[in-house]
C-alpha cells in the first residue's frame, strides 16, 4: 500500500505519523513545495522578530521520519489523474499512489485594488516561507509600511515590523480590531495596546489605490477616507483561501467549492482521494459550506483523515470552538461564540482596572455558552467543561478560580471582577 | 531577521555563536584558568583591600548576579514567578553566598556557606573537615544535605534548589540570561547528559562513602588514605575546577548557560531523581500548542519543551530545574509549573514521546 500526501503542513504530517502508527508496512510519501520539511507556520513571526532560527521551527527532529519510514519529497504537485492514480510534479517526476491525501492548506487572498497590479515591487503577504523571505528582503529599504486587514496575521506582520523600527499604518476596515472574534470594548483595548506600541492603526478604512513610484515599488496607498498613506511596503493580509487553485486545471479535479469539498469522512469527490485541514471544506446540516483555518482544527482533521484512509468509519464533528492569540505582548483565550450572538444571549464583561485584562462570559437561556479573555490566562478545557455541563452564569463566576492558568504568584485578582458581578446582579 | 544597526548586530553576534561570542568565551575560560590555577588575582583583590582572591571572586559574582537579576526582573517584570524567584536568587547570593561568611570569616567562625550543599560542595559532607566545626555547622551540614534537600525536591521539584537557592544556578538566570537559549535541544544530547551527570552522581556518592571510610580506617591503612586523597583531589581538579568554573561558566556564550547543571552538577542529579517522582511537573494544557518551539529554543536545560506540548502530554522531567520561562514565553499559555498531589503514572516516567498527537473525536 502506498499512501500519499500533498502538503507537510500540520495536517499532512500528522496525517502520516497517524497512518505509520496503524501500519507499519506501508509506504508513506509526502510531498510538500514550500519546504522539504514540516514547520511551524504559526511561528513564522519568530523568525522574523529573530526569536527563533528558521530551525528552530521545524517541531520534530528530521530523523523522526526516518525512523518512522516517512518518505519527504520536496516539490509542487501540478497534476492529479485520480483513474491512473497518479501525481506528476512540476520537475516532469511521476508518482503513483494507492491512497491519497490533499492536505494543501491556505493560500492568501489577493485583492484586485486599482493600481496594484502594476506594482512590481514592496507588496507583501504573510503566509509561507517565500513570503517571509521576501519581507526581511524588503524590511532593510522599508521607512513606512501600509498593512490591510483587522485579523490574526495582520497584526503578527504589523508586530514583526514595528520591532524592526518600520512606521506601520495598519488598515482595518471594520469599526473596530477584529469584529469576528472581539467584542468592540476588547477591540478598543487592542486598539489602545497597538497604538501604545506607536501603531497608527486606522478603523473603518479601506483601500481604495495603490501608487507605485521608481522601479515600481509600492509609494503610496489610498484610503476611502480620502488620506493617502506614503510606504514602501504593503501587507496584505485580508484573509486566506484554501490552497487549491492548482487542482483547477488538473487531469481529474475533485469537486470543489471555496476548498476541496468533502463528506464528514474527508472523502473527496474522487475515488481513493481524502482531503484535511485548512484546504477541505465540509457541509454543515443546513447545506451551508464551511471550512476551519486554524492549527488545531488541521491536526485534528489529519489524525482523522488518516484514520478514515485506513478504513475506520469517521464522521468528524467539529468540537466546541476553541481559540488563542496574542497581541503584542496581550494573551488571548476564547472558547464557544462571544460574537455574532442571538438576541437572547447576554454576557458578563469585565475590565481590571489595573491591567490590560478583560473576560467576558456569554450566557444563554441560563447556561454559559462562551469566554473570552484578555490579558490572563485560562485553561480552556475547564471552560469547556463548563459549556458542556450548562452551567449558570452565577455558577461559573463563583468557580472561576478553578480555570485561572497563570503563572504561579501571578493569578490575576477575582475578588474586583465577583464583586462588579454581584452589584450588576442587584442592578437588573 | 536581525535587526538593523551595528548595536543589534553585535547583540545577535555575541547571543548566536558569533564571532564576538567565541571572544567573550576566550574571555571568560581564561579568567577561570587564572582564578583557579594561579595566584595572579591576589594582588589585585589586596589592592581593593580584599583578604584574597576567592573574595574578590565572591565579590564580581555577587555583582554579575544583581546586575543580571535586575536586568531580568525588568525583562520579566509583567510575571510575579520571575519577579519572585529572581529577588529570591539575588537575596541569597549576597546574604548566605557572600555577606554572612565574610561575616563569619571576620567573627573568627568557619566561611560557611549556607546555601551550598553536599553533593555540590563535597566538603560539607566530608568528615575530616565538617567534624572540625562547631556543632550547628554540623547539624546544618547533615539535617540540610540528607532532610532539607530530598523533602524540599519532592515537595516542589529541585527548583526549590537550583533556580531559587544555588549560585551556579543564580549566575545562569541572570547574568546567563542572554545565551540560554543554546543549550542542545536534540535527543542524542539528552542521552548522553543522562550518562554524564549520573557518572559525576555517581562518582561523588563513591567519594563520599571513601573518605568515610578513610576518616574511620585511614590512620591504620595508609594505603586507602593515600588512594582516597588522590582521588578526592583528581575530583577537586576535575570536577569543581574544570566542569563546574572553566567548562560551566566560561563556555555561556557557546553552548548556554546551565552545561554544568545539566552534564554534570551531582547535586541536580540527585535532585533530579527524587523530583521524578515528587510532586512537581509541569503542566500541559490539553490541544491548545501552536508547535511554534518558544519554550523548547529558551529552555536552558535542553529539553525539547514542544514534543510534550504538541502531544498534550504534561510532564516532569528530571532535568528541569523550573526556571519558568518556557511558560513564561510560550505565546498561548500553554504550560504552567505546578506542585500537585496525585499524578498520572506516566508523568514521572521518561517516555520517550510519541510524535502522534491523540485526538478527542467530539460528538
Ligand atoms: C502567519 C500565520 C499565523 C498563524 N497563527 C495561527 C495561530 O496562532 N493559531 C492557529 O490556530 N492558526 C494559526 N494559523 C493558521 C494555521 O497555520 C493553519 O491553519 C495551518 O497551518 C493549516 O495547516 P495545513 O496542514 O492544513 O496547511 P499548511 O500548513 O498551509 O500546509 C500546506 C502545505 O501544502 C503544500 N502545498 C500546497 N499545494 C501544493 C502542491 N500543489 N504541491 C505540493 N505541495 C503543496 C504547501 O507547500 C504547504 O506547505 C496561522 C497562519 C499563518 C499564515
Ligand atoms: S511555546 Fe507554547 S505554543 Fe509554542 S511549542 Fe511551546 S507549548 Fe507549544
Amino acid at each position: 500500500m502506498h499512501y500519499v500526501i500533498v502538503g507537510n503542513g500540520v495536517a499532512g504530517i500528522t496525517a502520516a505519523f497517524a497512518l505509520r502508527k496503524r501500519d507499519a508496512r506501508a509506504k508513506i510519501t509526502v510531498i510538500s513545495g514550500e519546504s522539504e520539511y514540516f514547520f511551524s507556520r504559526t511561528a513564522l513571526m519568530y523568525a522574523f522578530l529573530d526569536r527563533m532560527n528558521l530551525r528552530d521551527l521545524e517541531p520534530f527532529e528530521r530523523k523522526v521520519y526516518q525512523k518512522q519510514r516517512i518518505d519527504l519529497l520536496h516539490g509542487w504537485v501540478e497534476d492529479l489523474n485520480a483513474d491512473r492514480r497518479e501525481l506528476r510534479l512540476k520537475d516532469g517526476a511521476e508518482i503513483q499512489y494507492d491512497r491519497l491525501l490533499l492536505a494543501t492548506g491556505s493560500a492568501p487572498n489577493r485583492p484586485d485594488w486599482p493600481g496594484l497590479g502594476e506594482v512590481k515591487e514592496g507588496v507583501v503577504h504573510f503566509v509561507s516561507l517565500q513570503h517571509l523571505a521576501e519581507c526581511e528582503r524588503l524590511t532593510p529599504s522599508t521607512r513606512r509600511a501600509v498593512v490591510v486587514g483587522g485579523g490574526l496575521i495582520g497584526v503578527e506582520l504589523v508586530e514583526c515590523l514595528v520591532h524592526h523600527g518600520v512606521e506601520v499604518d495598519f488598515l482595518v476596515r471594520e469599526d473596530w480590531y477584529w469584529p469576528m472574534a472581539l467584542a468592540p470594548e476588547e477591540g478598543k483595548l487592542i486598539a489602545q495596546h497597538l497604538r501604545h506600541h506607536g501603531v497608527r492603526l486606522h478603523l473603518q478604512d479601506e483601500v481604495t489605490g495603490v501608487e507605485s513610484g521608481t522601479g515600481s515599488r509600492v509609494s503610496a496607498v489610498q484610503t476611502g477616507q480620502g488620506k493617502k498613506l506614503p510606504c514602501e511596503m504593503l501587507g496584505i493580509c485580508i484573509g486566506v483561501r484554501p490552497a487549491v487553485d492548482w487542482l483547477r486545471g488538473v487531469a481529474t479535479p475533485p469537486a470543489l467549492g471555496r476548498g476541496i469539498q468533502v463528506d464528514r469522512g474527508f472523502r473527496t469527490s474522487l475515488r481513493d482521494v481524502w482531503a484535511a485541514g485548512d484546504c477541505a471544506e465540509f457541509q454543515r446540516p443546513d447545506g451551508t459550506p464551511f471550512v476551519e483555518q486554524i492549527w488545531y482544527s488541521a491536526k485534528r482533521q489529519g489524525e482523522l483523515a488518516a484514520r478514515a484512509m485506513l478504513g475506520d468509519s469517521i464522521r468528524y464533528e467539529p468540537p466546541l470552538f476553541f481559540n488563542s492569540a496574542k497581541f503584542f505582548e496581550i494573551e488571548y483565550t476564547t472558547v464557544g461564540a462571544t460574537t455574532r450572538l442571538p438576541d437572547t444571549a447576554r454576557s458578563f464583561f469585565h475590565r481590571w482596572a489595573d491591567r490590560e485584562a478583560t473576560i467576558r462570559i456569554v450566557e444563554e437561556n441560563g447556561a454559559v455558552t462562551g469566554f473570552s479573555m484578555l490579558g490572563s490566562r485560562w485553561d480552556h478545557t475547564v471552560l469547556e467543561r463548563w459549556v458542556g455541563e450548562r452551567r449558570s452564569l452565577d455558577d461559573v463566576v463563583a468557580r472561576l478560580h478553578e480555570a485561572q492558568f497563570d503563572v504561579e504568584f501571578g493569578r490575576v485578582p477575582l475578588a474586583g471582577l465577583r464583586a462588579a458581578f454581584g452589584a450588576r446582579e442587584v442592578r437588573a | 531577521m536581525i535587526k538593523a544597526g551595528t548595536a543589534q548586530w553585535l547583540l545577535h553576534d555575541v547571543k548566536n555563536r558569533g564571532i564576538t561570542a567565541w571572544l567573550l568565551a576566550v574571555v571568560l575560560t581564561s579568567f577561570y584558568l587564572v582564578l583557579y590555577f594561579t595566584e595572579w588575582l591576589t594582588p589585585a583583590a589586596r589592592a581593593v583591600g580584599l583578604d584574597g582572591k576567592w573574595t574578590l571572586y565572591g565579590l564580581l559574582y555577587s555583582i554579575a548576579i544583581v546586575w543580571g537579576g535586575i536586568y531580568v526582573i525588568r525583562k520579566y517584570r509583567h510575571n510575579r514567578y520571575q519577579i519572585v524567584r529572581t529577588s529570591v536568587v539575588i537575596f541569597v547570593q549576597v546574604t548566605f553566598a557572600f555577606s554572612i561568611p565574610q561575616l563569619l570569616k571576620f567573627l573568627h567562625q568557619p566561611e560557611y556557606y549556607f546555601s551550598y550543599l553536599w553533593p555540590l560542595k563535597m566538603e560539607y559532607l566530608t568528615p575530616g573537615y565538617i567534624f572540625s566545626l562547631p556543632l550547628p555547622f554540623i547539624l546544618y551540614s547533615f539535617l540540610g544535605s540528607l532532610l532539607m534537600v530530598p523533602v524540599l525536591a519532592a515537595l516542589f521539584g529541585k527548583r526549590w534548589y537550583c533556580s531559587w537557592v544555588c549560585g551556579c544556578g543564580g549566575l545562569a538566570n541572570t547574568f546567563g540570561e542572554p545565551w540560554r537559549h543554546l543549550s542542545d535541544k536534540s535527543s542524542l544530547s539528552w542521552k548522553i547528559e543522562k550518562v554524564a551527570v549520573h557518572t559525576v552522581l555517581a562518582t561523588s556518592l563513591l567519594l563520599t562513602a571513601l573518605l568515610f571510610v578513610t576518616w574511620g580506617v585511614g590512620k591504620s591503612n595508609p594505603e586507602v588514605a593515600r588512594f582516597t586523597y588522590g582521588f578526592q583531589s583528581f575530583y577537586g581538579l576535575m570536577v569543581s575546577s574544570m566542569l563546574a568554573g572553566v567548562v560551566g561558566v566560561g563556555l555561556y556564550p557557546l553552548g548556554g548557560t546551565r552545561i554544568w547543571c545539566r552534564f554534570f552538577c551531582p547535586m541536580a542529579a540527585l535532585l533530579g531523581l527524587v523530583q521524578k517522582f515528587g510532586r512537581y511537573r509541569i503542566r500541559v494544557k490539553e490541544n491548545m500548542c501552536i508547535s511554534c518551539g518558544l519554550c523548547s529554543k529558551y529552555c536552558e536545560m535542553g529539553i525539547d519543551v514542544r514534543s510534550y506540548a504538541q502531544a498534550s502530554q504534561s510532564f516532569t522531567r528530571a532535568s528541569c530545574v523550573g526556571c519558568g520561562l518556557c511558560a513564561e514565553v510560550c505565546p498561548r499559555g500553554v504550560l504552567r509549573l505546578e506542585n500537585v498531589r496525585v499524578r498520572a503514572p506516566q508523568e514521572a516516567s521518561l517516555i520517550q514521546i510519541s510524535p502522534m498527537p491523540s485526538v478527542r473525536q467530539a460528538g
